[in-house]
């Protein structure tokens, strides 16, 4: 007899950014069913699902409904940073730990919080670090105005200076904004070596679609000379951007590899590492039935979990995954990869980032 | 003009928390660990090793000045106050140790990175203003020198305001501070009675 374990499940399933949050919940359903289905295991996990409609203002009450009402002391959920801020005070009440299964810009470890997809040493900083030599070290960094874009585009700075390069523009759009226009007319006047995007969802894809009219109108706009770089573009929006989106990158821990998937692959690492998330919980869980977020860095301490990013560990110091990091060239609906590294360890503070490593000696410039 | 990486490189700095055993003191550590940071716990007393350390904590409700290895108020390094009662006497107290930076106990999930932050950065603007001040301090006291200096070189038959011209001149060509060419001057007059002007370059 399998012991019946309700987890909670937060996704905003319709709204600006629903493609990245259906990923996320389809990762989420499907692990919760393989686990079920699985004989082997000694526990059955029931979805106790709320949907905030992308309304900011609903994460937390329906979060604090989710633990109120049911027994559940997990939840999968959460995309935007600004909700996972949301519901956190409402899991330090409770005592409940959330799955967060997005890139994030980093600068946080909170204990009720399991990082289960890149932070920026996982994400930006290998991005630039593999961009810089190859295109040129001028960035535009365009964000949407919340702290994802924030942050990340301050550490962009950072990098970019720190490679011998400028941030040319720093500009943010509100959630949901289309657009991009004014952005468009002043990355055509700077003309940078890249353009760092950290838009989400409706503006994004307004942006791509316009970035690929401006190439048409100025070869130095094409994805080979001054590519569009995305910390969080995954399959899951390629169908939103179309053939705007051929030749840019994008880097994450995971890209569906067409020439060996099955329908079990998953189809972004959204869905990969939200599918993660559940499988994760579930070895701890079959473990220890009633674990909650204060037992988790004990049961993260020198394991190791079957993932679809392969076995993968989670640091139990900061609750956040050690991940492979892969650099991909949009191609039709999927990438092509660029690069690959097996696994990379989690440093959400970069504590232990190296401007020397990531960019190499600078060249001496002439002083006159 | 050089520019210094914004990325705070916390990674293996070290931490000392004074503070008896405690869940603050665990809550603390946590948040050091996962920033990157080494910690030492230590009660009732500070150790030698602490002077070497890049960040100390300490408690305020039961802190008192023989705790630490230096006078009061002269840390060498970023200190945060660990402020639980805040009874307005402890408070004092903890300014008197001229604390960067505060947390409220009881500390949770979060606090220590921006204490860390605003610690070192107020602790490096105290320590520059320091600085300058000592600086300014000592240029102030050459004040006697720059007049005997003057007084010297309108001995050769200069008036005040071309000796002061003169001096200024030598400090250009010697491409030292006017204290320090004062400094020279005045040392030239008492040795060899006079400033041999064939130290002007």
């Amino acid at each position: 007899m399998k012991s019946r374990i309700e987890i909670g499940v937060l996704y905003s399933r319709s709204g600006s950014y629903g493609l990245v949050a259906n990923a996320c919940h389809a990762g989420t359903m499907h692990a919760i069913s393989d686990i079920n289905a699985d004989p082997t295991r000694g526990i059955e996990l029931v979805a106790i699902e709320r949907d905030p409609g992308g309304n900011i203002d609903r994460y937390a009450p329906l979060c604090e409904e989710i633990l109120r009402q049911s027994k559940a002391r997990h939840v999968v959920g959460a995309v935007t940073s600004w909700s996972r801020k949301e519901v956190i005070p409402v899991l330090e009440k409770a005592g409940a730990a959330l799955w967060y299964a997005c890139p994030y810009e980093g600068f946080e470890a909170n204990e009720h919080v399991v990082y289960m997809h890149a932070c920026p040493n996982q994400h930006l900083v290998p991005l630039l670090a593999h961009v810089v030599p190859r295109f040129g070290a001028d960035g535009f960094l365009l964000g949407s105005n919340y702290i994802w874009g924030w942050e990340t585009n301050r550490v962009a700075r950072d990098l970019i200076a720190d490679a011998g390069g400028k941030a040319l523009g720093e500009r943010y759009l509100p959630i949901g904004e289309t657009d991009v226009s004014r952005l468009i007319d002043e990355i055509r006047v700077t003309k940078p070596s890249f353009v760092l995007n950290n838009l989400i969802g409706t503006s994004s894809y307004a942006f791509f679609a316009a970035y690929s009219e401006l190439a048409r109108t100025d070869p130095h706009f094409g994805s080979e000379r001054c590519p569009i770089l995305s910390c969080n573009l995954t399959e899951a929006e390629l169908p939103a951007i179309g053939e705007a989106g051929r030749g840019h990158l994008s880097v994450g821990p995971y890209f569906r590899d067409g020439s060996s998937a099955t329908s079990d692959t998953p189809a972004s690492s959204f869905e990969a590492s939200a599918y993660a998330s559940v499988m994760v919980l579930a070895k701890v869980l079959s473990a220890n039935p009633g674990a909650g977020f204060a037992e988790l860095s004990t049961a993260f301490a020198g394991a190791s979990f079957a993932t679809p990013f392969g076995n993968i560990a989670v640091d139990p110091r900061t609750q956040h995954a050690t991940l492979p990091v892969e650099i991909g060239r949009i191609s039709g609906l999927g990438f092509e990869r660029v690069s690959h590294i097996e696994r990379v360890a989690p440093d959400p503070y970069l504590s232990r980032y190296d401007r020397t490593k990531t960019f190499g000696r600078q060249r001496l410039k002439v002083v006159s | 003009m050089s520019r210094v990486s914004h990325i705070p490189n916390l990674g293996g700095a070290r931490a000392f928390v004074l503070h008896r055993p405690h869940a603050t003191v665990s809550a603390i550590a946590r948040q050091l660990a996962a920033i990157g940071l080494q910690v030492v716990d230590c009660w009732p007393e500070l150790p030698a090793e602490a002077l070497a350390a890049d960040f100390v904590f300490f408690d305020v409700d039961l802190g008192f000045d023989q705790q630490f290895p230096w006078p009061r108020g002269a840390a060498p390094m970023p200190t945060i106050a660990l402020i639980g009662s805040e009874a307005p006497g402890r408070i004092e107290w903890a300014l008197s140790h001229k604390a960067d930076a505060q947390l409220l106990k009881p500390v949770g999930n979060a606090g220590v990175y921006s204490a860390l932050l605003i610690a070192r950065q107020s602790f490096a603007a105290r320590r520059r203003l320091a600085d300058e001040v000592a600086a300014l301090q000592s240029r102030v006291a050459e004040r006697q020198t720059i007049v005997r200096a003057v007084t010297a070189l309108s001995g050769q038959g200069f008036d005040d305001e071309r000796a002061y011209a003169q001096l200024r001149s030598l400090a250009m060509n010697w491409q030292v501070s006017l204290e320090e060419a004062a400094r020279r001057v005045v040392a030239m007059t008492e040795k060899e009675g006079g400033v041999d002007q064939s130290h002007r370059a």
